[in-house]
């Protein structure tokens, strides 16, 4: 009997866990009444490890494998920069983008880093760093087809795709832009790519910064184009750490700001060619 | 040339996971689901019921939540204090939920064997194990090859889902290939998971031949 209880209240926890992920909020103040109940806080957790663990998926050019299969890109770059200020050792974890709140509820990841846009949802659910770096939502078609989507009468007809939940479904869902348009939701940004590319759908909302490092020269994908005229609802990044970690996000901002004082997020920044995006100042 | 070597090379890392979740659930879940197939044939009816439950929630839930439940509910109740590494978390939940399916299977095959064999045993003076061992189960393998057989070649698609708490097996690592603008490396992953299942497929042809000296 006591299995059956156990396993049945497994499968409850699962539900609700599941259901955090959609930002309902009374699961999620539950969550954090059971971490503010706790003596130890985020930050000694951390700095007892002596590692941050930091959530990652792989996309250029943020995070991903070099040609000799080491571990580079921007945020990889800026992470053990800020890393070494706060006195702990970076560990990437590969995750499950889907499943990044529930990794750090956790506590199989103590923040996520990876070009995450900071929105209120977000904000309400997860202690959020000061904005790094700036993004947009642009369109991808067919290079031939770019250059005629100018207006909400050339998009009529033609079937748009984005990442669900993602800021490119949030500008197709509600910019006038869009309103001819016909709306599929997929569960990437890859996939979305990959729907224009198979002739499947006509325009994808994207990332701009995920653009650069997948729509480069040579890959399979460059065909595609950007539609460099027109971008969408102006976003942040910033790096999520758990709701009601004031410490650890103290010391994140800090450091933040000690890495760009030195100049060295800029020389990052340049290396990546995203230095016009740079949103934290030397100062 | 050099990208496809490159590639392939990284897809096989990908599918070493695979074929390590994959060897592991067999050795575990194959003799793991013989004692659950026994609980659940037992004459102590609680031991009876709560076998038939545990299969019942087993085979009537996603195998992708139940990878969701073995890996982050342990966390999430002990505060970060206590949870599997990924691996382990995998193979929990693949050699549970597979044991489940074979129970069924085990106790199909073993349900199908005539009473009248049992009482030729007891005849013989044989005690219920020794019919059991002796007459009973070497018929029974022979009988369930065909949906055994079924079942780990669906096991071998299914250790893919072990990318859903981040375990990089090859659909992973072929979608992270697609992030980089490359696309045909998710195709290409098909040819691992054929090549696999067809090695299995003749294994099994093989082995259901050399048991065909006697019909049952």
């Amino acid at each position: 009997m006591k299995k059956i209880i156990a396993t049945l209240m497994a499968g409850l926890m699962a539900v609700s866990v599941l259901a955090g992920c959609g930002g309902s909020t009374g699961t999620d103040s539950k969550t954090s009444d059971v971490n503010a109940g706790k003596t130890e806080s985020d930050w000694s957790y951390i700095a007892d490890k002596g590692e941050m663990v930091i959530g990652i998926t792989y996309f250029e050019p943020m995070n991903y494998m070099d040609d000799n299969g080491k571990l580079t890109g921007f945020e990889t770059e800026f992470a053990e920069k800020v890393c070494e200020k706060m006195g702990v050792t970076p560990k990437f974890q590969k995750i499950d983008w889907d499943s990044k709140e529930v990794e750090l509820n956790a506590k199989t990841i103590d923040c996520i880093w990876n070009g995450l846009t900071i929105t209120d949802e977000r904000k309400e659910n997860m202690d959020i760093s000061t904005p790094y770096m700036e993004n947009k939502q642009v369109m991808v078609a067919k290079a031939d087809k770019a250059g005629k989507l100018t207006s909400a009468d050339a998009l009529s007809g033609l079937t748009v795709v984005a990442e669900k939940k993602s800021a490119g479904e949030e500008v197709a869902k509600t910019d006038e832009f869009f309103k001819n348009a016909e709306y599929v939701s997929v569960d990437s940004q890859s996939k979305a790519l990959l729907e224009v590319k198979s002739g499947t759908a006509d325009v994808a909302i994207i990332d701009y910064v995920m653009s650069i490092g997948t729509l480069a020269e040579g890959s399979d994908y460059s065909d595609l184009k950007v539609v460099e005229e027109k971008g969408f609802s102006p976003e942040q990044y910033g790096i999520a750490i758990r709701k009601n970690s004031t410490e650890t996000l103290k010391k994140l901002n800090d450091a933040i700001q000690a890495v760009a004082d030195e100049g060295e997020l800029k020389k990052i920044a340049v290396k990546y060619n995203l230095d016009d995006l740079l949103l934290v100042e030397a100062k | 040339m050099e990208q496809f070597f490159n590639v392939s090379q990284q897809l096989l890392k990908g599918f070493g996971e695979n074929s390590f979740i994959f060897i592991i659930t067999l050795l575990l879940a194959l003799p793991l689901g013989l004692v659950v197939s026994m609980g659940s044939m037992s004459k102590f009816k609680p031991l009876k019921w709560l076998t038939k439950t545990f299969v019942w929630i087993i085979r009537g839930t996603p195998l992708m939540l139940q990878l969701f439940v073995v890996f982050y509910v342990p966390p999430l109740l002990s505060n970060g204090n206590f949870n599997f590494s990924r691996i382990n978390a995998a193979l929990i939940a693949f050699v549970i939920n597979y044991a489940a399916y074979f129970s069924e299977i085990y106790r199909g095959g073993i349900e199908s064997i005539p009473r009248g064999q049992y009482e030729a045993g007891q005849v013989l003076g044989m005690t219920r194990s020794q019919i059991f061992f002796r007459v009973v189960l070497l018929q029974v393998v022979k009988k369930i090859i065909p949906p055994i057989g079924n079942e780990i070649i669906t096991l071998v698609k299914d250790t893919s889902l072990a990318s859903v708490i981040a375990i990089p097996e090859i659909l992973m690592m072929a979608k992270d290939f697609s992030m980089q603008g490359l696309i045909w490396p998710l195709f290409y992953s098909a040819l691992f998971f054929l090549l696999f299942c067809g090695i299995l497929t003749l294994l099994f042809s093989f082995i259901e031949k050399k048991l065909n000296y006697y019909k049952g």
